[in-house]
């Protein structure tokens, strides 16, 4: 199948590529642009550490195709913080120690992210944490390091009382 | 794995393409299903039609009837929209068990309901509320019941070339009530073992008036338990009638055993989910009365 020339906004920066229509987004962000923090392992959706930001919205990129993109915005972990700049989210991870071998961590870092925005100021229970990382796997099993590191940044964004919103 | 991707500008479009690419093309919005299918090479699409960009299949709203729920609806807006969060929790219910967050970021309620799996959450829940579908094809449109659609493991009564562009929910009355509950492995990413939706309807009398239940893993699509159901009606609502319709959707579900579990042990969590989602349905129509 030929290739196609499409152009994504990845970082903020516009990227022209010619890509396989049948790229996954991870794909063209790992072997196009040479953008490697976002990582490859299930590319089923099971694991999260593909996780990057689609309008905001935390996605795996493993099972987006590149060619739905054009339009959106994609944030990579890259986009959102660097060591000299780290986001306050990232702080929060490594004052924690909530990062170990740091595979998981770029995937961890946007989806909590994404959960934060989607709640708004309120500040969201360890439960509510729990459950909105679940689709992002540590295998180092620092998972309540990662949790403290959530809630505190939640907590330091001067976020309301908690009130559940478990299903 | 070769295919050419394709983005109509309107539904009309779209369903022209359908028309033209015949069964080599599939329509794709959030890939969930669709793209782990290509990839694992369980279908090999020559054409894929790309809906995302339709404005026309998108939003949730309120009408006169009910819920008009776009088909683009992603799970996550389904979870977070307060026109679900009273009656109709039981959708938000099953909406936020669908995969991970950002599995839910992404798919969609249209694209869940054509994938027609029997352990589909939300088409439990939606099949429990009476929901119907549109779908839109070269001939026209057609509305039919959710329950009609789905006749097989994957396979629905959508025609290729048709897209299904939203799902109705019908008003409910003020004394109704859904509710959905679910047995998997463990609280989150799991397939449903079994997993139960009811919609409750009760008189001042707190007697049942109408009562829908459906299931979903134990048969080959997502179905209703017709006999219980039945059984309900003209009952006084409460945890006697409850735990009998249990038993009778139990005796009459069609379940198979495989990697997740026993045909007996689904039978098991019918008859015990299926007086949990009551009860809960019940609770919600006296919480909004009280």
């Amino acid at each position: 199948m030929s290739r196609v020339r499409i152009t994504l906004s990845i970082n903020g920066e516009s990227h022209e590529l010619e890509i396989e229509p049948h790229w996954t987004l991870l794909h063209v962000l790992r072997d196009e642009i040479g953008l490697m923090g976002s990582k490859e392992n299930c590319l089923e959706a099971e694991c999260g550490v593909c996780t990057v930001l689609l309008d905001g919205k935390a996605v795996n990129s493993c099972i987006l195709l590149a060619a739905l993109c054009p339009g959106r915005e994609i944030v990579t972990i890259e986009g959102f913080g660097n060591p000299e700049h780290l986001h306050p989210l990232q702080h929060a991870f490594v004052a924690h120690g909530a990062v170990q071998c740091g595979y998981c961590i770029p995937g961890m870092i946007l989806t909590a992210q994404s959960f934060l925005d989607e709640i708004g100021d309120r500040r969201p229970s360890r439960e509510e944490i729990r459950e909105a990382i679940s689709g992002t796997l540590c295998r180092c099993t620092g998972y309540q390091k990662i949790v403290d590191a959530i809630a505190a940044h939640a907590a330091g964004r001067g976020g309301k009382r908690a009130q559940a919103h478990v299903c | 794995m070769a295919f050419a991707v394709h983005h109509p500008g309107s539904v009309a479009d779209a369903v022209a393409l359908a028309s033209r690419l015949g069964d080599s093309a599939r329509f794709i919005a959030g890939g969930t299903d669709l793209v782990v299918q290509i990839n694992h090479k369980r279908c090999a699409p020559h054409h894929l039609i790309d809906i995302t960009r339709l404005g026309e299949l998108a939003g949730i709203e309120e009408t006169q009837c009910g819920v008009r729920i776009g088909a683009l609806t992603t799970h996550k807006e389904i979870e977070r929209h307060p026109s679900f969060q009273g009656a109709l929790r039981g959708l938000v219910e099953a909406a936020c068990v669908v995969g991970g967050h950002q599995v839910r970021n992404l798919g969609t309620i249209g694209g869940n309901i054509a994938n027609a799996s029997p352990a589909a959450d939300v088409v439990v829940a939606l099949l429990a509320l009476g929901a119907e579908v549109s779908l839109v094809g070269s001939s026209g449109t057609r509305v039919m019941k959710l329950g009609e659609l789905l006749i097989g493991p994957g396979r629905t009564a959508r025609r290729n070339d048709e897209l299904l562009t939203s799902v109705q929910i019908p008003k409910l009355s003020p004394m109704a009530a859904s509710a959905f509950v679910k047995a998997g492995r463990r609280k989150a990413m799991e397939i449903s073992v079994v997993c139960v939706g009811a919609c409750l309807v009760v008189d001042a009398s707190g007697r049942c008036t109408d009562a829908r239940i459906a299931l979903g893993a134990v048969g080959p699509t997502v179905l209703r338990a017709r006999g219980a159901e039945d059984a309900l009606r003209g009952q006084r609502a409460d945890r006697s009638a409850f735990k009998q319709a249990g038993q009778t959707a139990a005796a009459h579900c069609d379940p198979i055993g495989d990697v997740r579990a026993s045909e007996q042990y689904r039978r098991l969590l019918v008859e015990a989910l299926v007086p949990r989602a009551l009860a809960r349905s019940l609770s919600r129509i006296m919480e909004a009365k009280s």
